[in-house]
């Protein structure tokens, strides 16, 4: 089930894991009733009247029967199978973060880890030059200078259109190429939704972006801006700034940490958030990076996730 | 926010056509003056100019477009703006030719390869608009509701709550649009749809710019702040009054015969004149409306007496007079067809004009089935066209709407009878323009139209380069005040105001994006910037009282507080105790005819006295009686508990005033005054003594009660030393109330406090008294200021916006820490209906066992609002489903309820009107339109819109369907739509 089994834990580890862990179940539990169902389960219905079939069900010799390995979810009277360890499901609104896999004619294609490439128009992209007017053949000429291949890039996923294809927009400057930092990519169910999926960490100087699609973005901060008329004051110190493209040491460290603490949670299975990952990065302020990633490290994350939990519901 | 002014004052300009040009109500009189028109500027907080020189160039070149006409000033004046690449409002008359700054912005867009959108509120205007702009640019798509031509131009016409859409939905559209064009703005007072203009000026691109085209507000400024704010540009104002044609403006008594100038071209009310209209007003038809229930049957009584009805009279005299063409206003569709149906006698057109009228009539009309050609509608229609006269009203098939206005514009329809809808949008003048009443009603009441109603529909009168000036005319059937008129006809026009309010899929857009927030967008929101506004001005207000407040010094002020203080508490016991001798159950036996009682001088409200003693004045009692509520369980009081009144002689000043109404005022019995038998409530009986007068029997000479009067005098004067013996409350009047005895205590020893009190004996005391008060008055009212101020700089909304969020957490459409959930992503989708009712009978599984016939029939129901009287119930199975969706409501109203937001649960689930769900079900079911219209008793225009509406909630419900993964309501959804688009109910626009 989870990638503990591959750790090379020593005997003590194992059980204060296995404690914290069994602690962590017992937390939990009641939250998880919600029967598990395998493909072709029929799921129990009481044969109710108005039963709308959502998605992962199907109808078949009249019972309906999952067509995905997941939870069986109710709302009110839709029934529906929210899929685990699959591939991402893209949702409208969605912050993913992909990389570039091809310039096509007008559009690049992203690997998001959905089941289809992702579609980004270059109409659905905010122009550098912050002017609002029509995408003209030389702005199809330049694409290359915006995006190339294997660049990582931010968006929002726009919908489906009507021939299937996913497309993606990048509604502002804070949208696009990301660089300077290092991509993960963890299981998307391990990501849920937030109102905030862009994190600036002032105390490390860093961004952390976690896309929903699973692909998390850690880099160093970057000032977005949005306004044109400023852009034309600045635009020398951008030229400036373009050719400063040193990270210092110390936030390249922070940028390591926070991407072991990622890894960390990845292994451990828990859910990914900015609070967590802070917490992490402050637990592993005594050991060296690397050490981050050795058994003795994730069984404090483990312990220590234990701890929080049980505040939290001791608040309530 | 900085702003300079300037007056702008052209060079008289050359017009082509005879007009002469002048503004009416600018001061700018003589007939040479050149048009002026107001120019002003709103730049953000902190703005830079930019240097101009990147835009010198465009100036010198060539304009994107020549016009073939000299432009007015207030159109060369936004060109400039426009040039400039700066927002610009511009606010005129309908008839004054604001379209040219629309076509000049879309000129200059195409000519730089940029976008550029041009939003309309009426769908029906949005196809006239696409169809001129087609003509002059080929580069044009449409997309309203009903249909959507290429929507990859560069120029598109829309109607607003689409672009609102594209806006949420991130279309590339908006990533490339330059310029915004939102004509008829003013709009945005709506109070329904208004606040979609807000939703679509704050969310719209940053770097875009705006033309607002609106017709007269007075407040253009505040709305060019408001965008310049939101949008960190400048924003400038283009402003006249301007009209090409001047206005003459009549009233026309209902009865008489003729008409009166009322107000000139020059822009004079001529009193003189409106009186004798008014005068010749025949006021029998006053009686006559009150007797009928209904008040559009008014034109057909005062035909009933065999001669003419008023409106037929006028018609004919506007004929002669050839006022011709006349567009006659009036306030509901029933009376605009009952208007139209008097003029049977008349005929207008001449045979040629019939043929033309028939041709045009038949070759739009062929797009129909035979089935729908024999609609009544359209059959009744053409006998009255080719008498040249038309109806214009949205109960009238969409078809028959355009073929009428088309007939209108060829001219040869020579009198049109339209509501108000017909005064908003495309240029359609008339040389006269009547309105058939003064009245209209707003939903609650009969109201005068308002002068903005007033200027925004006499604007279609007067054509541009034909007519020398438009004519006005007003039907008066009521005695009106001079002021009224001059309100009605010469006020100012209505102020844009915002009229902004939440709803959920507002709200659920908002939280769906990551960069924007609710609050961010009440922030921004016109409303918000209206309420701010006003809080410097409560601030000033606020510090200017303080000032004053503290201006006041007075001596030893805190021994004075105190004794302030005590008068205070002195005076209230008083009072307790008063109250309860003068309480009915003690002082009923005492109120015999002939015993003096001391009664309360009426002095001033406002200014108190502040001596320990008040000002009192003696009187007789004459008589006792109750006061007769109103409810009957007042029948049923005992007498202690009602109110009586006493008839007291005493001494009064009798004012009369110019309406002839006395005024009494009680005085002191020594001033001189009219000795007056006075009714008063019990409370303002000071005290009862214990002398009774013998009184003459009869009262009425004014010698008898001098003389009683004089009694009184001799009375009081027999016992000033020793005072008045008064009826003892204990002994007497048999008081036994512990709360009497603890007052009179409490009063005893106040009275000591007093004496002792040092500053008792200061000669000034009660002018120092009364100015402590009106210190102490000031300071409340400072406190009262301070509590608005800090209303209006809280967030405008932020209960509601916090109460409504609390509602979608409640049902589950957003979970708890503001992401949006599945239920919430349906809901999103639901723009044209009630979003969270339908949302619940969805996701209750309502829709899925109901026949595709069944749930249109059921989704009618959230596209019907027009209250039928006398509706019959639709069968069974109809009602069945319809208490079903009923239930649902309440629930969902129920919950907002108890999440605190303002609702009424009752009228929230009275909203859906089941009224035309037996229609739909037949028109789902194949009908035939003339047999769903001999179902339902509404106006065909009205059934037609509700069903076109019902197409777009099904839309919206594939899009929900698709989005929770239920392909099977997909398809039902999409089979609904097959079914129910056919026709005449989707007969395409003939402007397309």
């Amino acid at each position: 089930m989870r990638e503990i089994e591959s750790l090379p834990l020593n005997q003590t580890q194992k059980l204060r894991l296995e404690k914290a862990l069994d602690q962590l179940d017992f937390l939990s539990a009641g939250a998880n009733s919600n029967a598990c169902v395998t493909v072709a389960d029929t799921i129990l219905v009481d044969h109710q009247d108005g039963l709308l079939k959502g998605h992962g069900t199907t109808d078949f010799d009249g019972e309906l029967v999952a067509t995905v390995c997941g939870v069986v979810e109710r709302v009110n009277k839709l029934v529906y199978v929210r899929s685990l360890r699959a591939r991402y499901k893209p949702e409208i609104g969605d912050i993913i973060v992909g990389r570039v896999i091809e310039v096509a004619p007008k559009r690049w294609r992203l690997e998001i880890n959905f089941t289809q490439d992702a579609v980004l128009m270059l109409s659905s992209m905010t122009l550098h030059d912050g002017i609002q007017r029509r995408q003209t053949a030389d702005d199809e000429l330049n694409m290359r200078s915006i995006f190339v291949e294997n660049d990582v890039i931010c968006a929002e996923v726009r919908g489906f259109q009507h021939d299937g294809s996913l497309h993606l927009q990048a509604r502002s400057q804070k949208y696009g190429k990301l660089e300077k930092g290092q991509l993960l990519t963890v299981p998307p169910y391990l990501v849920k939704r937030r109102k905030q999926h862009f994190h600036y960490l002032e105390k490390y100087n860093i961004d952390l972006i976690v896309g929903c699609n699973g692909f998390i973005w850690i880099g160093e901060h970057v000032e977005t801006k949005d306004d044109m008329v400023e852009d034309q004051v600045t635009e020398s110190e951008q030229q400036n700034a373009s050719e400063d493209t040193h990270t210092p040491v110390e936030i390249r460290d922070k940028i390591c940490r926070a991407a072991n603490a990622v890894r960390v949670l990845c292994t451990l299975g828990f859910n990914i958030t900015a609070d967590v990952i802070m917490e992490i990065i402050e637990l592993s302020n005594r050991i060296d990076i690397h050490d981050m990633l050795g058994a003795e490290f994730c069984v404090l994350v483990a312990e220590s996730e234990v701890d929080r939990r049980r505040s939290s519901t001791k608040k309530k | 926010m900085g702003s300079t002014k300037r007056k702008s004052l052209e060079d008289p300009i050359e017009e082509s056509g005879p007009l002469l040009k002048q503004q009416k109500e600018n001061g700018f009189t003589g007939v040479d003056e050149p048009v002026a028109c107001l120019h002003d500027v709103s730049y953000p907080e902190g703005f830079v100019h930019r240097s101009s020189d990147t835009f010198l160039a465009q100036e010198d070149s060539k304009p994107a477009k020549e016009f073939p006409f000299t432009l007015d000033p207030f159109q060369s004046e936004a060109i400039k703006c426009l040039n400039i690449g700066e927002s610009v409002m511009v606010s005129a008359h309908t008839s004054a030719g604001k379209t040219v700054v629309a076509l000049y912005a879309i000129a200059m867009s195409l000519k730089n390869k940029q976008r550029v959108i041009y939003t309309s509120p009426i769908k029906a205007l949005s196809n006239q608009k696409y169809r001129e702009f087609k003509e002059e640019f080929s580069d044009v798509g449409l997309m309203t509701g009903d249909v959507t031509i290429e929507p990859n131009a560069s120029c598109l016409v829309m109607t607003t709550e689409i672009w609102r859409s594209m806006q949420y939905n991130g279309s590339e559209v908006v990533k490339e649009v330059a310029w915004v064009i939102f004509d008829e703005v003013h709009y945005m007072r709506d109070r329904e749809r208004g606040v979609v203009w807000e939703e679509s000026i704050v969310l719209a691109p940053k770097n875009s710019r705006f033309v607002f085209l609106s017709a007269t507000v007075p407040n253009a400024k505040e709305f060019a702040d408001w965008v310049a704010k939101v949008h960190q540009q400048p924003c400038h104002i283009v402003y006249t009054d301007y009209r090409p044609t001047p206005l003459q403006h009549y009233i026309f008594p209902s009865g008489g015969d003729g008409l009166y100038l009322v107000v000139d071209e020059k822009g004079k009310f001529r009193e003189d004149s409106f009186q004798k209209g008014l005068n010749a007003l025949v006021p029998s038809s006053e009686g006559a409306r009150k007797n009928e229930a209904g008040k559009w049957q008014k034109g057909v009584v005062a035909g009933r007496a065999g001669e003419e009805s008023d409106i037929f009279k006028m018609v004919k005299m506007i004929i002669q007079r050839q006022y011709d063409p006349v567009i006659v206003f009036s306030f509901s569709k029933r009376e605009c067809e009952f208007l139209a149906m008097q003029m049977a006698k008349l005929d207008l057109n001449g045979d040629d004009e019939k043929v033309n009228i028939e041709t045009i009539f038949w070759s739009a009309m062929d797009m129909l089935s035979d089935d729908d050609k024999k609609l009544p509608q359209v059959s009744n229609m053409l006998p009255i066209l080719k008498r040249g006269i038309g109806v214009h009203h949205s109960g009238l098939l969409p078809i028959l709407k355009e073929v009428i206005e088309i007939l209108f514009q060829e001219g040869l329809i020579k009198c049109l009878f339209a509501t108000e809808t017909f005064s908003i949008g495309l240029n359609m003048p008339a040389k006269t323009v009547v309105f058939s009443n003064v009245r209209k009603f707003d939903g609650d009441k009969f109201r005068w139209i308002t002068s903005g109603e007033y200027i925004q529909m006499s604007g279609r009168a007067g054509r541009r380069g034909i007519d020398e000036r438009g004519v006005c005319i007003l039907m008066v059937d009521e005695k009106l005040e001079p002021s009224t008129a001059k309100m009605m006809l010469k006020g100012s026009a209505d102020c844009l105001n915002s009229a902004f309010h939440l709803s959920y899929n507002m709200l659920l857009n908002q939280i769906l994006h990551e960069d924007s927030n609710p609050e961010n967008l009440l922030r921004n929101s016109f409303y918000q910037f209206q309420a701010d506004r006003a809080i410097p001005d409560l601030e000033k207000q606020a510090k200017e009282l303080k000032e004053e407040r503290d201006s006041m010094i007075i001596e030893e002020e805190d021994s004075l507080d105190n004794y302030y203080s005590l008068l205070q508490q002195y005076k209230s016991l008083k009072k307790d105790v008063r109250d309860i001798i003068c309480s009915p159950r003690y002082c009923l036996p005492f109120l015999q005819p002939g015993r003096l009682v001391c009664i309360h001088c009426s002095g001033n409200e406002d200014s108190p006295a502040f001596s320990i003693d008040d000002l009192t004045t003696w009187g007789v009692i004459i008589n006792f009686e109750r006061v007769k509520g109103l409810s009957e369980d007042d029948a049923n009081k005992k007498p202690e508990d009602a109110d009586y009144t006493v008839d007291i002689l005493t001494r009064c000043a009798v004012t009369r005033d110019e309406v002839s109404k006395k005024t009494m005022k009680i005085i002191p019995l020594k001033e001189s005054g009219e000795p007056v038998v006075v009714s008063l409530p019990l409370s303002q009986i000071y005290s009862l003594s214990s002398v009774r007068l013998v009184i003459a029997k009869d009262l009425i000479p004014l010698q008898n009660r001098e003389n009683t009067l004089k009694k009184v005098s001799e009375v009081l004067s027999r016992f000033s030393k020793e005072g008045m013996p008064l009826l003892d409350p204990e002994e007497d009047m048999k008081v036994q109330s512990s709360s009497y005895r603890k007052s009179v205590r409490r009063i005893e020893a106040l009275e000591n406090l007093f004496d002792k009190h040092e500053i008792a004996k200061s000669p000034l005391i009660e002018q120092k008294l009364k100015v402590l008060h009106q210190k102490k008055e000031l300071t409340t009212r400072i406190k009262q200021l301070k509590r608005a101020v800090r209303n209006s700089s809280v967030l405008a909304f932020k209960d509601e916006l916090k109460a409504r969020k609390r509602v979608l957490r409640r049902l589950g459409y957003v979970t708890r820490d503001d992401v949006v959930d599945m239920k919430g992503k349906v809901a999103c989708n639901i723009s044209s209906a009630d979003e969270l009712t339908l949302t619940e009978l969805m996701f209750n599984g309502v829709l899925k066992d109901l026949k595709v016939e069944e749930m249109i029939s059921l989704l009618s129901c959230f596209v019907w609002q027009e209250k039928l009287k006398d509706a019959p119930k639709p069968r069974d199975e109809l009602q069945l489903l319809f208490t079903q969706l009923q239930d649902t409501a309440q629930r969902v109203a129920k919950v907002q309820f108890e999440c605190k937001v303002q609702i009424d649960v009752e009228n929230f689930a009275n909203s859906f009107r089941p009224d035309i769900m037996e229609a739909m079900y037949a028109w789902a079911k194949g009908s035939k339109f003339y047999q769903i219209m001999e179902i339902s008793q509404v106006f065909e225009g009205s059934l037609i819109r509700a069903i076109r509406r019902l197409e777009e909630v099904l839309q919206q419900l594939i899009l929900a369907a698709k989005s929770i993964g239920e392909t099977e309501l997909q398809n039902k959804f999409e089979d609904a739509v097959s079914k129910i688009k056919r026709d005449i109910v989707f007969a395409a626009s003939l402007y397309l």
